[in-house]
């Protein structure tokens, strides 16, 4: 069973509109360059100087990954990645 | 001090003796005029349908202005503050942080009214004296309310997975503001998820829980609930204020007690902000005639205009949008890929409808404004721009050469606005300028919290937004004095200045105790559960609470109207208390519901999502 990555609408475009893509990796950074690798120009979306853009956030299951181990955070077969745009301030 | 402008403008009209439901848009009205510089006359209103001015420039100009209930004028179904609050879905709004549907306690509706009526006088002179054929300006109160509440409106109508977030159906009772032990009522804001790690670890938050309580943090903005686990609450509740903030300066977090108005106005700026209003203006003669931009675009006054925005999220946004809506084009520059929000669910037509809701009438340009090529770009489209709007730091915009300077110095008749969070420049504080930090710094949020039974202030962006109407006037002032005495322009608001503004009579009780202004005080102002839905009712007056009882069939007044009510459903009770005249609406707490409210409906048109159309029309 492989990682199932949510896609947000915003980048449906790069995933020929396909909402959820299944992968395999061992961190979130390995999912991140599998999805680049079979959809270009998602990564540049997601990161900005090796670091995760401020305004994503990325959870593995129900967890921000900021608040684990970042790109190095584990994912396991079953694991669900999703990617999201937030809101900080007005 | 006022601002020394537009002094060769004059408002006359029936702020002397409106009717009740239009006293406190009146006063605000009277005020922001005064503070622009405009010669006030008071009259008496001739027909209490309605509140009417007009405005007159030295250029020869009158403009017609009026405020009604509702975008129907004629429709004379009684409103108040709370009324309108109820009706429009506010309540619904500021109640999903408590559970409960209930209005904010301040003239939120009537101060938004007052501004949006200006704004729509000022700009039609505008179009005047730019050869549009406008006599007449028209703003609805219910259209005010209904944009305060348009991003939300968009979420919950988007057509994927809109949000549907009712009040009573909402259970966490524990939101901001914090309490520390020492009993100190606090904001907390820090827009970085790193800050927000190190200042709760420290406080015995571990890295899991931390996630989840910024994950719930983070929905403060987009849906005003604040979901956090009850550890976040006791972390800080067992600790002094001192030691909390000693650990947000370390940490760079933000945090504010929430302070009551008497403090704010002791505050060095706080007498100017309320003496000036709520934009500071800079201004200097132009060597060079400005040429005159004819209007064309579906007639609307600021038609041939353009403005260039560089904002994010939502007060400066807002202001484009408005501006937009008054038939500038505005040009939106956002960082190349676009801007993250554009993605932020739920979604409309493959964009967010909330981002929408605020950008949907822009040009986008993708520009990274940090690169010399960008920088390039920005010259170029400021050369035949007429304003400039950003809402970036303070002192970002000289750091990056973009400045007043710098842009004026290319087009010396562009009016350079910005959109900030403080009135001052940021020296006596690091706090950030964000809505919830302002409204506990301004003293809004204790005024709300004193009204509404809270400990503070509301997660509704209550200053966001009037933030960015108070941006967009203070621009169509500035485009007006431009045309009318050739001057160069700049402009600054901001959040605390709109608090201001929203607390100004009040602070004008602080300032001249002797003032004679009359208050607005009601009888009867509450929510009320009934057999089916919940009802608003305010009466203002002892003739209002006569009618009520006798509509109830009780002329002994001391039953408990509370239990009187729960005989019928709202829907019933509305019926029967505006046939006579009573200031009643049914609470929305469903905003889908707003739809099917017939007053409202010319308001708001649908396509993916519910949109707010323009608050303005004119002849």
């Amino acid at each position: 069973m492989a990682i199932t990555v949510n896609i947000p609408t915003i980048l449906r475009p790069l995933t020929d509109n396909q909402r959820r893509v299944e992968l395999s990796g061992a961190t979130v950074q390995d999912i991140i360059e599998n999805l680049e690798q079979q959809h270009t120009g998602i990564k540049e979306k997601l990161l900005a100087d090796g670091q995760v853009h401020q305004f994503i956030n990325i959870y593995v299951n129900d967890d921000d990954i900021r608040f684990s181990d970042g790109l190095a955070t584990a994912v396991k077969e079953g694991d669900s990645v999703t990617i999201l745009p937030s809101v900080a301030g007005g | 001090m006022m601002n020394p402008f537009l002094t060769n403008c004059t408002l006359t009209g029936g702020l002397a003796n409106p009717a009740p439901d239009f006293l406190a848009v009146a006063q605000s009205l009277g005020y922001q005029a005064r503070s622009l510089g405009f010669a006030v006359h008071s009259q008496a209103q001739p027909m209490q349908a309605d509140l009417s001015f007009h405005i007159q420039s030295q250029g020869g100009t009158s403009v017609q202005c009026t405020v009604s209930r509702w975008h129907d004028v004629h429709d004379q179904t009684p409103v108040t503050e709370s009324i309108l609050q109820a009706a429009c879905g506010l309540m619904s709004v500021h109640g999903r942080a408590t559970g409960r549907a209930q209005a904010l306690g301040l003239n939120y509706v009537s101060t938004l009214s007052a501004a949006l009526a200006l704004q729509g006088g000022i700009a039609a002179t505008l179009g005047q004296l730019r050869g549009l054929p406008m006599m007449h300006s028209h703003v609805a109160m219910s259209a005010a309310a209904l944009l305060s509440v348009g991003q939300y409106i968009a979420g919950a109508t988007a057509e994927e997975l809109p949000e549907k977030l009712i009040p009573a159906q909402i259970i966490h009772p524990d939101c901001p503001p914090f309490v520390s032990a020492d009993g100190v009522v606090f904001e907390l804001e820090t827009l970085d998820a790193k800050p927000w790690l190190a200042f709760w670890t420290e406080l015995g938050i571990d890295k899991p829980l931390a996630g989840k309580g910024w994950t719930a943090f983070l929905l403060r903005y987009a849906k005003a609930i604040a979901p956090l686990p009850n550890e976040f609450i006791n972390a800080v509740a067992s600790v002094p204020y001192g030691y909390i903030n000693e650990l947000a300066q370390r940490y760079n977090v933000s945090v504010c007690p929430v302070r009551t108005l008497q403090e704010r106005a002791t505050d060095a700026d706080c007498q100017r902000v309320f003496s000036q209003g709520p934009w500071a203006f800079s201004r200097e003669d132009l060597t060079t005639a400005l040429p005159l931009r004819t209007g064309s675009r579906d007639n609307l006054p600021l038609s041939g205009l353009t403005v260039i925005e560089s904002c994010r999220r939502i007060q400066g946004p807002l202001a484009g949008h408005l501006l937009a809506l008054l038939g500038a084009e505005v040009i939106r520059i956002e960082p190349v890929g676009g801007d993250p929000l554009r993605g932020m669910p739920p979604m409309a037509d493959g964009v967010s409808a909330r981002f929408d809701a605020l950008n949907r009438h822009k040009t986008i340009r993708e520009i990274d404004i940090k690169s010399s090529a960008g920088k390039a770009e920005i010259v170029e489209l400021v050369r035949d721009a007429d304003v400039f709007l950003h809402n970036w730091a303070e002192g970002k915009g000289e750091e990056m050469q973009l400045g007043a300077s710098d842009l004026q110095a290319i087009n010396p008749s562009l009016i350079y606005a910005h959109a900030a969070g403080w009135a001052t420049d940021n020296t006596e504080h690091t706090l950030l300028g964000t809505d919830f930090i302002t409204q506990a710094y301004s003293g809004v949020a204790q005024q709300i919290a004193q009204q509404s039974g809270k400990l503070g202030g509301s997660l509704f962006t209550v200053l966001d937004v009037l933030g960015g109407v108070v941006a967009a006037q203070g621009i169509t002032a500035a485009l007006l004095e431009r045309q009318l005495n050739n001057k160069r322009i700049q402009v600054k608001s901001s959040l605390i200045s709109a608090a201001t503004l929203l607390c100004a009579e009040p602070l004008q009780r602080i300032y001249s105790p002797d003032t004679n202004e009359p208050t607005q005080t009601s009888l009867i102002n509450s929510v009320y559960a009934t057999q089916q839905g919940l009802i608003a009712i305010e009466c203002v007056d002892e003739a209002s609470v006569t009618r009520l009882f006798a509509a109830l069939d009780k002329s002994d007044q001391s039953q408990q109207l509370a239990k009187l009510l729960l005989s019928k459903t709202a829907a019933q009770w509305l019926t029967i208390f505006q046939a006579v005249n009573i200031p009643v609406a049914v609470v929305v707490e469903d905003l889908t519901d707003l739809l099917n409210n017939p007053l409202l409906q010319p308001c708001l048109t649908t396509s993916s999502y519910t949109q707010v159309i323009s608050p303005w029309s004119f002849s």
